[in-house]
Order: structure tokens, then C-alpha cells, then sequence
């Protein structure tokens, strides 16, 4: 467990009275809380609590009511060339599956886009990416012929193929099945060693949440609770966020 | 049928050949801008579009004001506004365009019983007439294409990921809406220009046709816009020969040869289809 006095020091993302609407609803209520680099916060909550929305409005997908929105000291919405330092992959990724694009090319789209950046240098990084995330196989495979597995993996190599300081997943294992989604988060948890970067990352499952992540912020609607899953996935904690009927159980993959 | 060496005293005419050089312009800056609509589904945009010209050539005729001017003008600004209300009301985009549409035929069918004296040929209006392009349509095509080329290969990647996924694109950093409306100025453009060629009914189909034709051929986006503008160019050609062969219409003889590139293509690359 990394010494979280460290990380107090300079969050890379600082949420502060974050309210959204979604119509007239609040969706987030009043929610704060700070990433620091390196750590592996999970947000948790039940459906409806406002997970995915927060997190789009992190992102500056969707309009802030109030609060306010920092990431490496500056607003979401004047990021400029510091949302490289961002990546995200969405629960569902929506496209054309018949979209004229290869592994490689989409990967490709995440790098700097100045002319200077030599096709060389660009073809180097992304099978680095590729490689990476081991779907170097891959980089001439149409888009759209990939599993759900392989395409997020592919959008991981995306998000890796420039440095990044917070990865953002929301149920980035959705759709994926239960063997596939314990190779992500080994390969997620593998990356982040290696490369340091802070992850943001939204899930249902409970256990990996307490194997993976050093934090966890139970959100429904406002945050409930925080802190580390040893101690805020507690039985009392839990029921205040999903109710009272919630029952646990434990995969062994 | 003409004889050969009719068709070849037929293609050194000069009309002939800025029809041709037309045609090809028109092909590619169709099949380049044609491929992104295609993939973000906008088909119905180019349509559109088309359709609303028929109020400037109207309004040009009722007011004695210069054609291309007026297309150029009132097309900008309407597919602007299309846009914009397509993000800022609730209703589907589809529905918007169906208003457009049915308002523009309505309000230039007025207009053009309004118009006094020799009201020229609605057909031409409908079909247009790739014969009749001028020396300064075919300078402005080039400047079009020159532009438009120039836009691809600046913005390619901010393009290629905004077609892809928008939401991926904002996250980038890019900022969506000027490309998107930038993207629009340029097809009202086209429209614009192209209009008096091929007609509001046909300019669609050197949109939607050769770009779909490279869809089904290509796995890389590249090619795949290489592709779209030489079957968009080569279709040109080749309608024109038939058009000249065998005294059909210019316009519907390429949108003829578009149709048979799509559906041989189609037959042989069915892997594309589920049906088969």
C-alpha cells in the first residue's frame, strides 16, 4: 500500500462540490474528493447512482452544474494539450463496426498530431502500445472484426501509447467475461507498476475492487462513504449505499 | 448510337471536355467528402441540402441576383442552422431534415410560380446539366478541391476520431464543433457549386455512392477515402462516354455507372453482407 501522506500532498484531479443535473434531477449531489498520482481509486455504487455521470462530467462530456472540476491544477474545460495526460475508456464504446479502420490506426490517433511526428516514429510507439497491452498480432485487423475483450484492450493501448498520468474506466469490463476481465485488471494492475499513472475506474465487482484498488468512493447520488476498501466495504457501509438486501459473493478467478 | 468516330470528334469539344474535367473535379470532392459522411451517417444531410437549393436559384431568378452567390450564401447558412438545431432542440436529427426538406420544395415551388416571364426548365433545376459548366465553375471546383484537400490532410486524425466516436474526440481535447461545422461549410459548398451540374435530385449520389462503393473494399481509412474519390472520379468519366455514346443525360448516366460500381462491388465483396 502506497503511503497516501505522499499523494495528500498533489492530487492530479480535485473534485470539488461537484452537483450535475441530468434534466431536472440531480444526478451527483455535492460530491468532492481528490486523485493522487499512482493510486487506484474504484468509485462504486448501485445503478442509478450517478457513477457514469460523474465520471462525464470529470471528463467534460456533460455540463457542470456547480462545483468545480481540476485537473493538474487546471479547469477541465481549459485543459488544451494537457488532456493527453488523460485517458478514458467508456463502458461501451459506440462505432460503426464496418468503420474503415485498422488496430493500428485507431491507436495511432491518440498521438500527437504534429506534422513532425515522424510516420517511423508514430508506426514504433503504437506497436510499443500494442505490444503492451500483447495484441501486437493485431495492429493490420479491421476494428470492427475484434471481440469485446480484444477491443478493450486495443482502446487500452490507445489510452498507453502516449504517457498518461489517470487512466478513467467506466465498467471498462462491462461486456466482458469473467476470465477476460480478471486478464484486464491483472494487466491494468501490471501497467500501472510499470508506468505509475493514478486510475479513476468505475466497477460493480466488489472483490476485485478490494484485491486492485487502494481506494474507494461509494457513491450514490453523493458520496457515502470513502476510503480504503479494507474498511469502507464494510457490511454497514454497504448497505447504506446498494440497501439493505445486499449479499457478497467471491469469484476465485 | 453514334459511330466512334463521332464520340471522339464529340469529346474535343470544349464543352465536352470542361464537362468531363467537371466531372472528375465533382467525383472527387464527392467521394472525399462523401466518406465522412457516409461513415457519421449524414446522408441525409447532402440531401437536404440539395433540396433546400432550390430557394436561392428561385430567389436568384426572382431578384435577378447571381446564381452562385446566392447558392453559396443562403446553403452556408442554412446548413449552419440545420446543424445547430439539430444539437440544440430535442427533436431526432431525421425530423429536422424531413422539415427542411418539405419546406424547401414548398417555398421554392412558390417562388418559381412567381416568377415572371420565361421561367427556365424545372428539370434542368431537378437533373441539371453538366454540359452547360463554365470556365469559372470549373476554377471554383479546383479551388473547392484545393481547400478541401488541404482541410483533410490538417485535421485528418481530429477527423478520422471524431467519425469514429465523438465522445473519445472530447475527451482528446479536440474540440468538436468547429470541425463538424467547418465540415458542413464545406459540403454547402459543394452543394453550391454543384448543383446547376447534376441537380438536386442526383448531387446526393456523388455524396453517398462512391463513398459506400469503398466501404465495402476497404479495412483502412486512407484508402478508404482514396478509394471513394476514384470511383467518384472514374464514374464521371466513364457516365460521361456513355452519356456522349449513346445520347443519354450526362448526370443520370454516371449516377447509372455509380450504381453498377456499388452493385458489382456489393456481388463481390458479399463477405460484406450478412445476408449471404
Amino acid at each position: 500500500m502506497k503511503d497516501l501522506n505522499i499523494w495528500q500532498e498533489h492530487p492530479i484531479l480535485e473534485v470539488q462540490n461537484l452537483t450535475v443535473l441530468r434534466g431536472k434531477h440531480i444526478a451527483v449531489n455535492r460530491v468532492s474528493f481528490n486523485i493522487f498520482p499512482g493510486s487506484n481509486t474504484a468509485i462504486i455504487g448501485p445503478n442509478g447512482a450517478g457513477k457514469s455521470t460523474l465520471i462525464q462530467a470529470i471528463l467534460g462530456l456533460i455540463p457542470i452544474q456547480s462545483g468545480e472540476v481540476q485537473f493538474l491544477g487546471r479547469s477541465i474545460n481549459q485543459l488544451g494539450r494537457r488532456c493527453q495526460a488523460l485517458g478514458y475508456i467508456p463502458q461501451k464504446l459506440n462505432f460503426d463496426r464496418n468503420f474503415p479502420i485498422t488496430v493500428g490506426e485507431l491507436v495511432s490517433l491518440a498521438l500527437p498530431q504534429s506534422l513532425f511526428f515522424r510516420k517511423r516514429k508514430r508506426q514504433i510507439a503504437v506497436q510499443s502500445a500494442l505490444v503492451k497491452v500483447h495484441l501486437e498480432h493485431l495492429a493490420k485487423q479491421p476494428i470492427g472484426t475484434l471481440s469485446g475483450g480484444e477491443l478493450k484492450r486495443v482502446l487500452l493501448a490507445y489510452c498507453l501509447v502516449v504517457p498518461r498520468q489517470l487512466l478513467i474506466l467506466d465498467e471498462a469490463m462491462a461486456e466482458v467475461d469473467a476470465k477476460g476481465e480478471a486478464e484486464f485488471a491483472e494487466l491494468l494492475k501490471n501497467l500501472q507498476q510499470d508506468q505509475g499513472f493514478a486510475i479513476l475506474q468505475i466497477s460493480h465487482d466488489l472483490d476485485m475492487v478490494s484485491r486492485h484498488c487502494d481506494r474507494v468512493l461509494c457513491l450514490n447520488r453523493h458520496i457515502c462513504c470513502q476510503g480504503e476498501p479494507s474498511q469502507t466495504l464494510s457490511s454497514k457501509n454497504l448497505e447504506a449505499v446498494y440497501g439493505s438486501s445486499l449479499t457478497r459473493y467471491f469469484h476465485s478467478c | 448510337m453514334i459511330e466512334s468516330f463521332e464520340w471522339i470528334e464529340l469529346f474535343s469539344f470544349p464543352f465536352m471536355q470542361r464537362a468531363i474535367l467537371g466531372g472528375i473535379l465533382l467525383g472527387i470532392i464527392g467521394g472525399l467528402l462523401g466518406g465522412f459522411i457516409v461513415l457519421r451517417k449524414l446522408s441525409m444531410l447532402g440531401n437536404t441540402l440539395s433540396h433546400v437549393a432550390l430557394i436561392p436559384v428561385v430567389m436568384s431568378a426572382l431578384f435577378q441576383l447571381p446564381t452562385t452567390l446566392c447558392l453559396v450564401g443562403f446553403l452556408m447558412i442554412t446548413g449552419v442552422a440545420i446543424l445547430y438545431l439539430i444539437d440544440r432542440t430535442n427533436l431526432g436529427s431525421d425530423t429536422i431534415l424531413g422539415i427542411m426538406v418539405a419546406g424547401s420544395i414548398a417555398l421554392g415551388m412558390i417562388g418559381f410560380t412567381l416568377i415572371q416571364g420565361y421561367r427556365g426548365n424545372l428539370l434542368s433545376i431537378l437533373f441539371g446539366d453538366i454540359l452547360t459548366i463554365s470556365n469559372l465553375d470549373l476554377i471554383l471546383l479546383t479551388v473547392l478541391l484545393i481547400i478541401i484537400i488541404v482541410s483533410i490532410i490538417w485535421t485528418l486524425p481530429q477527423q478520422i476520431l471524431l467519425t469514429f466516436n465523438p465522445e473519445l474526440a472530447k475527451t482528446q481535447g479536440i474540440l468538436v464543433n468547429p470541425y463538424r461545422y467547418g465540415f458542413i461549410i464545406l459540403l454547402s459548398l459543394m452543394i453550391a457549386l454543384t448543383i446547376r451540374s447534376v441537380g438536386i435530385l442526383l448531387v446526393n449520389a456523388f455524396l453517398v455512392i462512391p463513398a459506400a462503393t469503398a466501404q465495402l473494399i476497404c479495412d483502412e481509412f486512407v484508402p478508404f477515402l482514396i478509394v471513394a474519390a476514384t470511383f467518384g472520379a472514374v464514374s464521371s468519366v466513364l457516365g460521361m462516354m456513355i452519356s456522349g455514346i449513346w445520347n443519354l443525360p450526362s448526370g443520370p448516366s454516371i449516377v447509372l455507372v455509380q450504381l453498377i460500381s456499388f452493385t458489382l462491388t456489393l456481388l463481390f465483396y458479399r463477405r460484406r453482407l450478412s445476408m449471404f
